[in-house]
C-alpha cells in the first residue's frame, strides 16, 4: 500500500505508540482487501462497548489506559442502560456499575458520550462525499444513502480508525461499489406509506431480496427523515444492505439511470400491498385483543418531533398496569424534550423516555440475564412500530411480537392488549 | 512435501498441524467458546479442536460476531494458529485476525481437502504466500 509521508511518520511512532499501532491495523485491513491507499476520515461513530458483552467494557477501559486518543470528532453508540437514569429501565446495579466505567474511559480518549444509534440527529453531519468510519447498521445506511457520506460497515477496527484518523479506500468509499444492484418498483397505495411501521415493513421486504446488494427503490417519494431512517434500518436488518438509492430523493440518484451508473438490471421487482402485508404477518404473532406487557417506540432512537407526537397522543392518558412502555431517544433530545415539557406529559402517562439504550441492547436479553445470574424479566408480548426491533426481540427477549403504527402502540399500552384500528 | 499457493490476508507465519473443515464455517455457533472444539458434524470434524491448528475451511458464514469469538479464543489461549480459506476473506473475521495477530490466508485450492488429512504438520509462510505440507 502506498503511504504518505504523514502516514509513514505516524507508523514510525512520531505521534505516539497507540496511534502507530492503530494505523498499522488499518493498513493491514486495507492490504487484506487490496486497497491502494488510505484516506482521511472526518468523523467516527464508535462501537458501543456494552456491559452485556463480557469483557467489552474492561477492554475499552484498558485501551483508554494506553493513552490512545481519537483524532477526529467521535461519537459513541448505544449502551445497555440509561446511565443518567438507570432506575427507569430497572437495569440491575451490577450492570449499571460496570457500564458506567465507560464514561471516564471515553472522556479520556476524547470520545463524546452520545450513546445513540442516530448521531445524525445530534448534528454530526459531515459534507456530502466525505469519508467516515461508523458502526451501527441503521446509522451507516442513513449516512451512506440519505447524506451521501461514505462509510463501510465498521467492526472491531473502527476504534483504530478513530485513533489514527484513517481508513482504507475500499468498499463503499469507492464510486464503483455505490451503483445499484437490485431494481424495485413500489406499487403500494400511497395512503399506506404514511407511518414509520409501513416504511419499516417496506425496508424489511426489500432487504430480504437485496441481501448485501444496493437496492434502487422507484415509485416512492418522501423527504421525511424519520421514514428514510426506518426504511434503512430494516433494509440493514432483513438484509445487510449498506446503501440504497431512491431516485429523486437520495443525493446520488437524481434518476434511475444515475442510481445504476447507466447499467440497468434486466429484472425489476414489483412490490405490492400484499408484499407489505406479508411483513406484518411475519413480525406479528399475536391477535387483536391479546394481552401485551411491553410497548416500545424509538427504534432507531426517536427524533424530537416524534417525541412531540407521542406526547400529544399520550396527553391525559394512563398506561395499563403491568405494561412497560419505553420511548427511546438520545440524551440531547431528551434534554430538549424536558425543556419543551414533552417528557413531563409522557411520564405522567406512565411511559418512560429512555436514553442511551433500547430493549434489545438492554438487560432484558435472556442470555444476558443467564450470564450475569440475574432474574429473567418475563415479557409476554411486545407491540412496536419498528420492524428492526421486532426482528430481534423475539429471539433475544423471548416474547411474542406485533408490528403496528404509533397510534395503535399507544392505544395498546393504554388498554393492556393489542389494539388495531 | 507439497506446497500450495495462497494469498496473504493477514500477515504472519507458523508451523502447526492442519485441521480441515471442508464446508462453510460459522465462528459464532460452530465452535465451543470454552474448549475450542468444533460443535457441528460436518466432514467428521465434530470434537476436533481449533486450538493451535492451521484451520483450513471453505469460507465463513453467519454472524458478524465471529471476530469476537476469535478474540475470546485468543484470550483463553485456544485460538487457531492460522486461518486459511478457499474463498474470499470475510471482512469481520479479518478484523478479528488482525487484532489478535492470527495469520489469515485465502485462495487455497479446494483440492487441498482431498490431498491432505487432519493432523499433518504444515508451514504457513505468508511472506512467500505459500502453505507447505511436511
Amino acid at each position: 500500500m502506498k503511504l504518505t509521508k504523514e502516514e509513514e511518520d505516524i507508523l514510525s511512532g512520531k505521534q505516539g505508540k497507540a496511534k502507530a499501532q492503530a494505523l498499522d491495523f488499518i493498513i493491514q485491513l486495507g492490504e487484506a482487501f487490496g486497497a491502494e491507499r488510505l484516506v482521511d476520515i472526518v468523523y467516527c461513530h464508535y462501537p458501543a462497548e456494552m456491559a452485556i458483552y463480557r469483557g467489552n467494557v474492561e477492554d475499552a477501559v484498558e485501551y483508554a489506559e494506553t493513552g490512545a486518543k481519537v483524532s477526529v470528532p467521535t461519537t459513541s453508540s448505544t449502551l445497555c442502560c440509561d446511565l443518567e437514569k438507570p432506575e427507569i429501565t430497572g437495569c440491575p446495579a451490577q450492570l449499571v456499575d460496570l457500564q458506567s466505567q465507560i464514561e471516564p474511559a471515553h472522556r479520556k480518549m476524547g470520545i463524546l458520550e452520545t450513546f445513540t444509534c442516530t448521531p445524525q440527529h445530534l448534528g454530526f453531519i459531515p459534507p456530502f462525499g466525505s469519508y467516515t468510519a461508523l458502526v451501527e447498521s441503521s446509522a451507516i445506511i442513513y449516512y451512506n444513502s440519505v447524506l451521501g457520506v461514505r462509510t463501510n460497515r465498521g467492526g472491531l477496527l473502527t476504534r483504530h480508525s478513530a485513533v489514527c484518523g484513517k481508513y482504507p479506500l475500499m468498499g463503499y468509499l469507492l464510486d464503483e461499489n455505490r451503483k445499484g444492484t437490485h431494481w424495485f418498483k413500489v406499487e403500494i397505495s400511497r395512503e399506506r406509506l404514511i407511518s414509520e411501521d409501513a416504511w419499516s415493513a417496506l425496508g424489511f421486504y426489500i432487504g430480504k431480496i437485496a441481501g448485501s446488494g444496493v437496492p434502487v427503490i422507484e415509485g416512492v417519494n418522501t423527504h421525511q427523515q424519520e421514514f428514510l431512517l426506518v426504511l434503512g434500518a430494516t433494509l440493514a436488518t432483513a438484509g445487510s444492505v449498506t446503501l440504497f438509492h431512491i431516485p429523486g430523493v437520495t443525493p446520488e440518484a437524481r434518476t434511475v439511470e444515475e442510481a445504476f451508473q447507466g447499467q440497468l438490471p434486466e429484472h425489476k421487482y414489483i412490490i405490492k400491498d400484499e408484499d407489505l402485508d406479508s411483513v406484518y404477518e411475519t413480525l406479528t404473532n399475536i391477535s387483536a385483543g391479546d394481552p401485551i406487557d411491553f410497548v416500545t417506540l424509538g427504534c432507531p432512537h426517536y427524533t424530537l418531533p416524534l417525541l412531540q407526537k407521542a406526547a400529544a397522543l399520550l396527553d391525559g392518558k394512563k398506561t395499563a398496569p403491568g405494561v412497560r412502555f419505553w420511548i427511546c431517544t438520545n440524551r440531547m433530545t431528551r434534554k430538549q424534550a424536558e425543556y419543551s415539557g414533552i417528557v413531563e406529559v409522557i411520564e405522567k402517562s406512565g411511559a418512560k423516555v429512555v436514553c442511551d439504550t433500547c430493549p434489545v441492547e438492554s438487560h432484558m436479553r435472556q442470555s444476558t440475564c443467564r450470564e450475569f445470574g440475574m432474574k429473567v424479566p418475563n415479557v409476554a408480548a411486545m407491540v412496536c412500530n419498528s420492524g428492526k426491533m421486532l426482528r430481534y426481540v423475539g429471539d433475544l427477549i423471548g416474547c411474542k411480537t406485533a408490528l403496528t403504527n404509533m397510534e395503535n402502540c399507544i392505544r395498546s399500552a393504554v388498554e393492556g392488549k393489542f389494539v388495531t384500528k | 512435501m507439497k506446497t500450495y499457493k495462497v494469498r496473504k490476508v493477514v500477515r504472519g507465519n507458523c508451523h502447526a498441524p492442519v485441521l480441515l473443515f471442508p464446508a462453510s464455517f460459522s465462528f459464532l455457533g460452530d465452535v465451543d467458546l470454552e474448549t475450542a472444539e468444533i460443535l457441528v458434524d460436518t466432514g467428521n470434524c465434530k470434537g476436533e479442536n481449533l486450538a493451535g491448528k492451521i484451520f483450513v475451511f471453505m469460507e465463513t458464514k453467519g454472524s458478524s460476531g465471529g471476530a469476537l469469538v476469535l478474540q475470546t479464543l485468543k484470550n483463553i489461549g485456544k485460538a487457531p494458529a492460522a486461518l486459511v480459506s478457499v474463498h474470499a476473506p470475510d471482512f469481520n473475521l479479518v478484523e478479528g485476525a488482525i487484532l489478535n495477530e492470527i495469520p489469515y490466508a485465502s485462495g487455497i485450492d479446494a483440492g487441498f481437502f482431498n490431498d491432505v488429512s487432519n493432523g499433518k504438520m504444515a508451514v504457513l509462510n505468508l511472506d512467500e504466500e505459500k502453505l507447505t505440507i511436511q
